[in-house]
């Protein structure tokens, strides 16, 4: 899994100077993540994008109240259905890769349920990649990257 | 599960006092989730104490360098505690997964199969039955023993002063951070 950033903080800065500077870090990490999720073949990167995407959420929510209202509402949207594609591509990855350890793991007998149970989730994490899709160009087409950085700088203008 | 509101966060005052406001409650609404959670059976109290575990987790891996020592080791603690409670959750997500393939595949075999037991032996389904009913005690036994891994780290949190200790915390600022 991929290690976020140490960011700086000191704990007498201003709230919304620190709000800046660690969404733009959370943001930054995201958008580096997003090169090669939706290849089934390798799926710790849709994890690594996954976890950046719960990271960006999480300091979104901390720092709330240093971001403009409306524009920050609706950041906040996108960020959480950007997750929530990610997550249903996820669950199945790592539920195949719980099955297959256990098939590998019991006496042959056992393995025709197994192996059915993952043929029916490989169909879900096919429908998990369209959904990230469709996810990964509508984050593209409604500028979140930019509007992200935008709400940093409105953070640190409150402040200036 | 919605997060408690915080209140009185102010963003142009010291990022140490406010972000002490948010684990302060985050802490408290982790640990409210006890002893509820040590119920085996309260699957959404167990949910929803990892994502409140989740939440201080990540407050404190941004803002734990403003505070005392003791921030930096709950950090820890903290993902320990949510990385187990994923684990049975991720249990309770598969066990009624599995339960409802198995039913699937009985009811297209019930269709299938005549009134004579020896049609049992050509069912479509018939060799998938014993590695899915093998899963589902796999699965329950893996849940049962994380469940007692549970109750024994939180016990030992207990034993620590853990909420005590990380309140305690966040009351220190400091000097320069990271």
């Amino acid at each position: 899994m991929a290690k976020a950033a140490d960011i700086d903080v000191d704990p007498f800065e201003p709230f919304a100077r620190a709000a800046a500077r660690v969404v733009r870090t959370r943001t930054g990490e995201l958008f580096a993540h997003e090169e090669g999720v939706l290849d089934t073949s390798d799926i710790e990167r849709v994890h690594d994008m996954r976890v950046a995407t719960r990271r960006l959420r999480a300091v979104l929510e901390i720092f709330a109240p240093c971001f403009p209202s409306g524009d920050f509402k609706t950041a906040l949207r996108d960020v959480k259905a950007l997750a929530d594609a990610l997550g249903e591509r996820r669950d199945p990855d790592v539920h195949i890769e719980a099955m297959e350890a256990f098939s590998a793991a019991v006496q042959p007998v056992n393995r025709p349920g197994v192996e059915a149970l993952v043929s029916r989730l490989r169909g879900r994490q096919a429908g998990g990649n369209d959904a990230l899709r469709a996810a990964l160009e509508h984050m593209h087409e409604c500028g979140l990257h930019e509007r992200l950085l935008s709400l940093c700088d409105g953070a640190e203008e409150l402040v200036a | 599960m919605k997060a408690r509101r915080v209140k009185g966060l102010d963003p142009e005052g010291p990022l140490g006092d406010n972000a002490e406001r948010i684990v302060r409650v985050r802490l408290d609404e982790l640990c409210s989730f006890m002893p509820k959670a040590a119920d085996p059976d309260e699957v959404v109290a167990l949910h929803d104490m990892r994502i409140a575990a989740k939440r201080l987790r990540y407050v404190l891996e941004v803002t734990g360098p403003c505070f005392g020592p003791y921030a930096d080791s709950a950090v820890k603690h903290v993902k320990d505690l949510q990385d187990l409670l994923g684990e049975i959750h991720d249990c309770d997500v598969q066990l009624p997964e599995v339960a409802a393939f198995l039913e699937e595949l009985v009811a297209e075999d019930v269709a299938a199969a005549g009134a004579s037991p020896g049609e049992l032996g050509k069912v479509p389904n018939r060799r998938t039955y014993s590695g899915l009913v093998a899963l589902q005690v796999h699965l329950q036994a893996r849940r049962r023993a994380l469940f007692e891994q549970f109750l024994e780290l939180w016990r030992d949190y207990e034993r620590k002063g853990f909420e005590a200790r990380l309140a305690f915390a966040v009351s220190e600022r400091s000097q320069s951070g990271s």
